[in-house]
């Protein structure tokens, strides 16, 4: 028996009609935002789109635009789980199709880029649509190092930025990364971040990529490597830990897109040279500790690697697979106390990001460099499994 | 007379040897009937106490076991339940990350608690029947009781010492000080001193010299590593000083807001 719906008889004042697609925008400075909206404007209808921005606005300001104020988090990077409820809570309430997650930085993204992402979650059947940023050759270098080679690798996405600033968001999708963030928010952990790309995995829902060109990338508040890393990491980690099962199951990874074009080529050697310094200096003070986390085959390519010389110093990429997923292992076993085993890997991941600056700086082109590191994780998912299962099998 | 005297002497002879032979077998008699009742009062006391000490262990054995079985029927049903998992849920990416999962945690807790419960009951009867059963003045108990907390006391410095150790190693390795290991050996043996220390005062041990010899040793420790570490890292400081000012010139605004994604800038982490 059809019944009416329950809704219109609730509410009892509807003064305009509901917009389609709400628009989450983090806090800005004032002139960023501005160009935000332009583009916003260029790129959809204003009567379809509501913008809820925590920047304080002056009604009169954008007369053509529907703008209210969004509940003030501490986004300075990354949408965090606070984001994600507020959002949700907030396309319920003005009962939008979609959202679009903007973050900080997010002026700087095209009318194209934000009509893509919009227009993917709205008409296209996807529920989680990613940008592919262009950045230049050595930035996001902890992304490319083990946030996409590890989800690739575990739940064969090829979402290049699984922890990107701006998003896509189905309605569906949205209540579901609500219903994660809830979690984190219940635990007064407001500031956690949440991983769209391994949610909507384990939904099934369907997803999709979207090249948005360059775009300034917001810093977190804290730029040291140690904070960052560990608060990065571990939190993928926690995730793969809580999601074990699902991506266990064997999964097909989806045909390559066409590479994408990048930017010009930087030098970085002399923070490669610091680096590779500062992993010799660890090799001889924290063996005692990767002792404990990694294999003795790991250990011995260590070895080998801390002789060698600056210019030739590259770490392979089947070592720095292995590496990561004994880190990974020794994360969900408690080895070690999980702050210490961070801690002991950042000194691992300076001299991959040394070894990538060389191996650009000869010409190799960054991007095949991290889709020979992304296979690297693809062979080598077996031995994470098994270990996985098996932990006591510590072998080579 | 010459039989008098004779009769004089050897009754003499006679009487000093019965009275010495006399005076040996009652030393004799007095060590025995010592050893004797020495004996008899040790006998006595365990005689005393052995049901105490039986009750002790019965109560150990008897506890550690149901300590097993709870254990193991709480990680099982945890386990059932998805314990883990549902704490992962709701605790989220928490700073404070135990050696073991939380089901383990549960059960762990749940198998020491009830061998503590047996040692608790079991030292209870052992007082009992060491009270009752005798009135010397040996301090066994409270001897044993205070030996028990010094182990405790050992136990967790020693891993606190372990946890701090690392905990140094690891932040002035990527710190990039190049007294690091000194710095961790001092701070793992600042630790444990005090953990010795507190340990030997804990059994009543030594006095005023473990006092003297602690205050001795901690203070040297920590002039010794106060000195390295001031005198090494001068050079560290002045550069660290250095770059922060250079770092304090130099910052550009768009960097802070989110703008400053320039191609020429080298490395970002993310």
């Amino acid at each position: 028996m059809a019944t009416a719906d329950p809704i219109p008889a609730v509410s009892t004042a509807s003064p305009p009609p509901a917009a389609s697609l709400l628009v989450m925008v983090a806090a800005m400075p004032q002139e960023q935002l501005d160009r935000l909206l332009t583009n916003l404007t260029a790129a959809f209808p204003a009567d379809n789109m509501l913008v809820a921005t925590q920047n304080e606005f002056t009604p009169n300001a954008n007369p053509a635009l529907r703008l209210i104020l969004a509940p003030s988090t501490n986004a300075a990077w990354a949408s965090t789980a606070a984001d994600f409820v507020n959002a949700f809570q907030l396309a319920q309430e003005e009962r939008v199709r979609a959202v679009l997650m903007l973050g900080p930085g997010s002026g700087s993204l095209t009318a194209q880029a934000l009509h893509d992402l919009a227009n993917a979650v709205l008409s296209s059947g996807v529920d989680l649509a990613m940008p592919r940023y262009m950045l230049p050759p050595n930035a996001g270098l902890i992304n490319s190092a083990i946030l996409y080679p590890l989800t690739r690798a575990l739940f064969a996405t090829r979402t290049r930025f699984p922890q990107a600033i701006d998003l896509g968001l189905s309605l569906r999708m949205s209540e579901r990364l609500a219903a994660a963030a809830q979690r984190f928010t219940s635990a007064s952990q407001a500031d956690a971040l949440i991983w769209p790309v391994n949610e909507a995995v384990v939904a099934g829902y369907a997803m999709d990529e979207y090249d948005v060109g360059p775009r300034a990338l917001p810093q977190p508040a804290d730029t040291d490597i140690n904070a960052i890393l560990s608060l990065v990491t571990g939190s993928l980690f926690a995730d793969i830990e809580a999601k074990a099962a699902v991506w266990q199951r064997p999964r097909r990874l989806p045909p390559p897109r066409r590479p994408s074009p990048e930017l010009a080529h930087a030098d970085g050697t002399v923070e490669g040279a610091r680096m590779i310094e500062s992993f010799r200096f660890a090799y001889t003070n924290l063996q005692e500790i990767w002792s404990l986390v990694l294999p003795p085959n790991t250990l011995l390519g260590l070895k080998r690697l801390s002789v060698t010389d600056a210019a030739e110093f590259r770490m392979p990429e089947t070592l720095w697979a292995r590496i990561v997923y004994d880190f990974l292992i020794a994360y969900r076993l408690r080895t070690i106390n999980r702050g210490h085993l961070l801690g002991a890997l950042i000194p691992l991941y300076l001299a991959w990001v040394a070894g990538h600056i060389n191996t650009t700086a000869a010409g190799t082109s960054s991007e095949r460099h991290i889709e020979a590191l992304a296979a690297a994780f693809e062979a080598d998912k077996p031995y994470m499994v098994s270990r996985w299962r098996w932990p006591d099998r510590f072998n080579s | 007379m010459l039989n008098l005297l004779a009769i004089f002497f050897q009754s003499g002879t006679n009487t000093a040897s019965q009275t010495t032979y006399a005076d040996n077998a009652s030393i004799w008699r007095h060590m025995s009937e010592a050893l004797h009742q020495s004996l008899y009062r040790v006998l006595s006391l365990f005689i005393a106490v052995l049901p105490g000490i039986l009750a002790f262990f019965v109560a150990l054995a008897v506890f550690t076991l149901i300590g097993m079985a709870i254990s193991a029927s709480l990680r099982r049903a945890l386990t059932l339940f998805k314990f883990d998992d549902r704490m992962a849920r709701t605790r989220g990416n928490v700073e404070w990350t135990p050696a073991s999962s939380p089901t383990g945690l549960v059960a762990r807790f749940s198998f020491w608690a009830c061998v503590l419960l047996g040692l608790i009951i079991g030292v209870a009867a052992f007082d009992t029947s060491y009270a009752t059963g005798t009135p010397l003045p040996i301090s066994l108990l409270p001897y044993f009781t205070h030996a028990v907390g010094a182990i405790l006391l050992l136990i967790a410095g020693n891993l606190i010492a372990r946890f701090l150790s690392r905990s140094v190693l690891i932040g002035a390795v990527n710190a990039q000080l190049q007294y690091a290991r000194f710095l961790s050996l001092g701070i793992k043996w600042l630790v444990l001193v005090l953990t010795a220390a507190m340990v030997l005062d804990h059994l009543e041990v030594g006095g005023d010299i473990v006092e003297l010899a602690f205050g001795i040793l901690f203070g040297g420790i920590v002039l010794t590593l106060a000195l390295a570490v001031g005198l090494g890292s001068r050079d560290l400081v002045s550069r660290s000083l250095e770059s922060h000012v250079e770092r304090t010139g130099d910052r550009n605004p768009s960097a802070r807001d989110g703008s400053g994604s320039n191609p020429a800038e080298t490395i970002r982490h993310f």
